[in-house]
């Protein structure tokens, strides 16, 4: 696998068809988790994909729009119009050297921006398949936890996958919140106003056992929904008359 | 006291940052020699260096891995952003910073080079001109730049034959590797200085320029002289940002003071 760690002449050789391309955040995840757990999960997730993929993996996004939580200390956002910035060039300057399948992975579920961008240039340019398989912070396998159903923030899921990836920043104690409102209220009010304690979920049901499994079947679900869509989308290429022609 | 994005929220808020800093690196070509990543790499280290070195409790954010690399864009590697992208990132986690009551914040734009003078940047040239706005827009904002190798400009060209004719790839960037990640560094180090000055990148792609990607030296380097370089860049640019923001402080509450008097008057 090819990162920010090569020459660009080394990057050159391997020639990859193919690149990663991962979004974190930095924002409050509760009383036990780093600010860094978005990016960290995402990042490790983005590997093994970028790894089983052969793809060329771009350095990841540390933040993207975490505005939700509000001025809680260490957060910092992006505003949406700039993270959309921030896909279409880094896409375009892929495609400048050649790259033209494009997986984001997103690591924060607040990114609704992803979508519209990557619809305008999949658009746009008609040899670029930019495409955005579901991740959001593990939870492409919430179906494997207990207390899916009621997680969206620093609960079972995030802090499972944080006790495999970095057990060394999480805390020992750790807070339960089963919200009155559904997760709209995101779009209404900050979320220590629903959430007084920055956790949506049952933190205190993580294990480390389960975010070892969560993130082998994540990523295996991400590379297979990846192979997937570039598939179909080439065989619907290939059907269009100008793709013939070309 | 130096917090990261590795601590949990309730840790930054007792730790009260006086101060943050944001790191603004980029992802591109550096010749056959070094790997996409070096500034960002060097960037990190010197910036959490400083982080410990800064009197007061300080806020270190995670490096933003790219920046305004278009004069390589097409090589393989390179991940650039537009220059209306860089200053809308740094505009909006300014911002945030801001709403939690952190009002001074420094940003770390690229490394900078050893060409003297503080006044303009020589890489994420944007940063200047968002940091500046910045100021315009909230008044109890202290934004500042600082550029690493440039803040230790005068000891780079001490400790380097050819600090000063480095403008990529160089005697500097691939020592303070050689430093950092020996591991990282390949052997392939062809000198090449071009006649002209720096100004034709602001018209021809690097590639056309200097097709071996290097414009300076870099095989004068060394690790000695990197370790030198780093820990220069680490001091001047931690002395940078503590006396710019003590300068600009008393600077920032005349402006509302003389406000006052002019009205008393």
């Amino acid at each position: 696998m090819l990162d920010s760690h090569a020459t660009s002449a080394r990057i050159r050789g391997g020639a990859p068809s193919v690149a990663v391309f991962s979004i974190g955040a930095i924002e409050q995840h509760s009383i036990h988790l780093p600010l860094c757990t978005d990016w960290y999960q995402v990042r490790e997730v983005s590997r093994r994909v970028a790894q089983e993929l052969g793809a060329l993996l771009v350095p990841a996004l540390p933040y993207s729009m975490s505005q939700c939580h509000g001025p809680a200390p260490g957060t910092v956002w992006l505003r949406p119009e700039t993270l959309a910035l921030v896909v279409r060039d880094v896409v375009l300057s892929l495609r400048a050297q050649g790259i033209r399948r494009i997986v984001l992975i997103n690591g924060h579920g607040g990114n609704f921006v992803l979508d519209p961008v990557i619809r305008e240039l999949n658009l746009a340019y008609s040899d670029l398949m930019v495409i955005r398989p579901p991740f959001e912070g593990g939870f492409n396998a919430v179906d494997l936890f207990e207390h899916g159903d009621v997680d969206s923030h620093a609960g079972e899921v995030e802090t499972s996958l944080m006790l495999v990836i970095r057990p060394d920043l999480v805390k020992a104690k750790r807070l339960d919140h089963v919200p009155a409102v559904g997760r709209e209220f995101f779009d209404y009010v900050f979320l220590d106003r629903w959430a007084p304690d920055g956790v949506t979920g049952i933190a205190t049901a993580a294990s480390a056992e389960k975010g070892r499994k969560a993130l082998a079947v994540s990523a295996e679900r991400l590379v297979r929904t990846v192979r997937e869509t570039f598939s179909a989308l080439e065989s619907l290429k290939s059907e269009c008359p100008e793709g013939g022609a070309g | 006291m130096l917090c990261t994005w590795e601590n949990t929220t309730r840790e930054v808020a007792i730790a009260e940052p006086e101060i943050a800093l944001l790191p603004v690196a980029t992802t591109e070509m550096q010749g056959q020699h070094l790997p996409v990543g070096s500034k960002c790499f060097i960037l990190d280290a010197i910036s959490r260096r400083v982080g410990e070195t800064l009197p007061c409790s300080t806020y270190l954010l995670p490096t933003l891995p790219l920046g305004t690399s278009g004069l390589h864009l097409g090589t393989p590697g390179t991940v650039a952003l537009g220059w209306e992208t860089l200053a809308s990132v740094v505009r909006d986690l300014v911002e945030s910073l801001l709403a939690q009551r952190i009002s001074k914040v420094a940003v770390l734009v690229g490394l900078g080079d050893a060409s003297g003078g503080a006044a303009w940047p020589s890489d994420n040239f944007i940063v200047k001109t968002a940091v500046r706005q910045l100021n315009y827009d909230h008044q109890e904002l202290q934004a500042i730049w600082v550029q690493p190798f440039r803040a230790a400009w005068t000891d780079l060209l001490d400790i380097f034959e050819t600090a000063d004719k480095e403008v990529h790839a160089g005697e500097v960037i691939t020592s303070v590797m050689l430093h950092l990640a020996p591991d990282l560094v390949g052997e392939d180090r062809s000198d090449h200085v071009p006649a002209a000055g720096p100004e034709l990148l602001n018209y021809a792609p690097f590639a056309r320029v200097c097709p071996g990607g290097v414009w300076g030296c870099p095989s004068l380097a060394s690790a000695q002289k990197g370790a030198q370089a780093f820990h220069a860049a680490v001091r001047h640019t931690a002395n940078y940002i503590v006396s710019t923001f003590d300068s600009l402080a008393p600077m920032k509450t005349c402006q509302g003071a003389g406000e006052r008097r002019s009205g008393d008057a």
